[in-house]
């Protein structure tokens, strides 16, 4: 599968039957992940519904403290990053980075599955723990603290492989993009994780700078792991399908670069004007707008490569969610931007506009190219094809809306919000109708989540049947385009 | 690897089937060469000026103690006694506190009131020992004292004598206990620091403890040394 097309057909024989290896050896821990992360997105989807019911609806549900939205609001948070996000991330990074290095998963698949219940166990009941109110009231960290070392160890134990099969791979110059992205992640995560972790648990009286490093690790967390994860996935899936290579070899290396050196800079400006270091806010304003550089780059070697096959954007699923994906991925830096300058951060700092940011960010573009991943990997793992073009249509569009009009309204929202408690002489309004002025987006949001819910329930409901080898018997794709179905070789699942 | 799984599967045989996914895959390709384009290296230095007009001002003057870069003046601190900065500022204040804590080692014997017990330990209350010259006092700590000794006109002779105590005491931690004991208990005499406690350690590489008669030479001398200025300076020296 490297680089030159074999002429002979014995090559490309052999060469068929190495991927072929490969999906097999990583199979089992690959379709754990997915299937987990799906169950832990409908848990997260259906409290991200309950949640913003509560906004407008305080007495929905009752008055049970359990079912509040201080408790809500996070448990579903968590169990998006924690439970969907990094769990099913580390099944594509498992997968591109076997097959991107022609390396089988030789050894210690049993201690994959261990650590993959050992994430799930700790995830659960630390996510009960927050809706019995053991919150420790830190953004993505209100798991108890004893939750974050298992995640650390379950992660490690996913990352060693990875790291070991791009050390033996031969790695031709420019030629390894996407794994450079998901070596990235491998390390970063471990880096941000341990110390967000430790100033946060261990070292007593941090102050106001807790905070900060709190918002320092959302940060981190998004952009130096969902985004080069999903970016690697992006990478890897476009050229594929597309058929054509990497537009530009400079504009990767620049990309990656300039996130890399970026991204670990960002997150104090959500506390821009409060009580840190002013140059620590500043620092954060100033990497949060140039990552506009590399986000661009990106965006625009993306762009480049799907040039002139866009007709298979409308055939393969897997080319639809990532082409959506990756064109969330210029709205993510360009709303990171907004809130990060100083000239609109002032009205959106503390709005609802974090919330934007954070959904377009985990869902709107990791998630996406996430979905668009796993359409392209289950069919090689499970050994059929997806049942349905009808289900994979509803995912793509409800998800799609559902997330758009999230985004939009949170970003409305945050800019009204903001401006009105910025001059609340203007409306002569006190602060509580300034947030009641914020209902119909609300309503909006709880709609938008009840979309994306609808979507969901039927992703899972055909993973698990694709998991369980129940899916279409057929050497065809399944491909969205009616057009292409007399010519299933024509195009690309 | 050619073989597919071993666990039942009803159409297992179907090879070609099985692995048409893996079969029509498209080849990956080396990447494209091309340059950046100048629209992005423009692009991007206008974002770069956009993203340079965060610092500036707004990071006012990378100062710890800036929070707010339009006004530069700090807020005085709200913490009683004005916090660190003001306690740190006065160091006769600070090894007075640190050598109050270092004298639990001393009150063993010494008793807490600093008035010892009598035929047994001296005391260090109105001692002239303790208030005299600093060569003599500095030497008693750091290597012990054995044998009959006279404190106040009292006679006193105790098993073993006093250990030494400065081997396991940094300078600094025995120069703020004798700070201490000289301005407590009504004594009153100016401070001894760090850097005396390190010339006589310099100066003497006793190995046993003295006796009265070996320290009589240092009774009236003090050890060379700046003290800061402040109540630990104002005290009149008492070694005359």
């Amino acid at each position: 599968m490297q680089t030159t097309p074999s002429s002979a057909d014995q090559d490309l024989q052999a060469d068929n039957l190495r991927r072929a290896a490969i999906d097999k050896s990583v199979k089992g821990p690959v379709l754990f992940l997915f299937l987990n992360g799906a169950f832990w997105l409908m848990a997260s989807t259906i409290l991200g519904v309950l949640a913003a019911v509560k906004l407008f609806s305080p007495s929905f549900l009752g008055d049970c403290p359990v079912l509040q939205f201080g408790r809500l609001q996070p448990t579903h948070l968590n169990a998006l990053v924690y439970g969907w996000g990094i769990q099913a991330g580390l099944g594509v990074m498992l997968w591109i980075m076997a097959r991107r290095s022609g390396q089988e998963l030789k050894s210690g698949k049993s201690l994959l599955y261990v650590a993959g219940v050992f994430w799930n166990i700790a995830l659960t009941l630390g996510l009960l723990s927050i809706l019995m109110g053991g919150s420790t009231s830190m953004q993505w960290l209100e798991m108890p603290r004893w939750v974050w070392p298992i995640l650390l160890a379950s992660f490690l134990v996913f990352a060693w492989p990875m790291v070991i099969m791009f050390g033996r791979a031969f790695r031709p110059e420019g030629f390894m993009v996407s794994t450079w992205y998901i070596l990235g992640a491998c390390f970063w995560f471990p880096w941000i994780f341990i110390t967000a972790n430790v100033c946060l648990h261990c070292l007593p009286g941090l102050g106001a700078l807790g905070a900060g490093i709190n918002a320092w690790y959302v940060h981190g967390l998004i952009l130096l792991f969902f985004a080069p994860v999903a970016i690697g996935s992006a990478y890897y899936f476009i050229p594929k399908i597309t058929g054509q290579p990497i537009a530009s070899a400079e504009l990767s290396k620049l990309g990656f670069w300039a996130l890399a050196v970026l991204a670990g800079w960002t997150g104090m400006q959500t506390y821009m004007g409060g009580p840190l270091p002013a140059w620590m806010p500043s620092i954060g304003a100033l990497t949060g707008t140039l990552l506009l550089i590399p986000v661009g780059v990106v965006g625009l070697n993306h762009h480049l490569t799907t040039l002139g096959k866009h007709s298979l954007v409308a055939s393969s699923p897997t080319l639809r969610f990532t082409f959506l994906g990756s064109l969330f991925y210029p709205v993510t830096g360009i709303v990171l931007a907004l809130l990060s300058n100083y000239s609109t951060g002032v009205t959106l700092q503390f709005t609802h506009a974090t919330y934007g940011f954070q959904i377009v960010a985990v869902y709107g573009f990791f998630s996406m190219c996430v979905f668009g991943a796993i359409y392209y990997i289950v069919p090689r793992l499970a050994g059929c094809e997806w049942l349905s073009v009808r289900l994979i249509r509803n995912h793509f569009w409800f998800s799609t809306y559902g997330i758009a009009t999230i985004v939009v309204t949170s970003l409305v929202a945050g800019v009204q919000q903001g401006g009105d408690l910025n001059h609340p002489e203007m409306w002569d309004q006190d602060f509580m109708q300034l947030s009641l002025n914020a209902r119909p987006y609300m309503i909006a949001r709880a709609l938008a989540w009840c979309l994306i819910t609808w979507s969901n329930i039927w992703f899972l409901i055909h993973l698990m049947l694709m998991v369980a080898g129940l899916g279409r018997r057929s050497s065809a794709p399944t491909l969205l385009h009616s057009a292409h179905d007399d010519t299933p070789h024509a195009a690309h699942a | 690897m050619s073989a597919p799984s071993n666990s039942f599967q009803p159409d297992s045989t179907d090879l070609d089937r099985l692995h048409s996914a893996v079969k029509r895959e498209k080849a990956d390709l080396q990447p494209g060469r091309e340059p950046v384009p100048m629209l992005v290296i423009f692009l991007g230095m206008i974002v770069a000026v956009i993203a340079g007009g965060q610092l500036g001002v707004m990071t006012g003057g990378y100062s710890f103690n800036t929070s707010n870069p339009f006004n530069f003046t700090a807020a005085p601190d709200p913490r009683p006694g004005g916090g660190a900065g003001a306690g740190a500022a006065d160091p006769f204040q600070a090894a007075m506190k640190k050598g109050a804590s270092g004298y639990a080692v001393c009150g063993g014997c010494h008793q807490g009131n600093g008035m010892g017990i009598p035929g047994q330990f001296p005391p260090l209350a109105g001692s002239e020992w303790v208030t005299g010259g600093t060569e003599r006092l500095v030497r008693v700590v750091q290597h012990g004292l054995v044998g009959a000794i006279t404190v106040k006109g009292q006679g006193y002779n105790t098993p073993g004598g006093m250990q030494p105590f400065g081997a396991a005491m940094s300078s600094g931690d025995l120069a703020n206990v004798l700070t201490y004991i000289r301005n407590s208990w009504g004594n009153e005499a100016t401070m001894i620091t760090k850097e005396m406690v390190e010339k006589v350690r310099s100066d003497e590489k006793r190995a046993q403890q003295w006796t009265e008669a070996d320290l009589a030479p240092f009774a009236d001398k003090n050890v060379p040394g700046d003290v800061p200025a402040g109540p630990g300076a104002t005290a009149a020296p008492a070694a005359k």
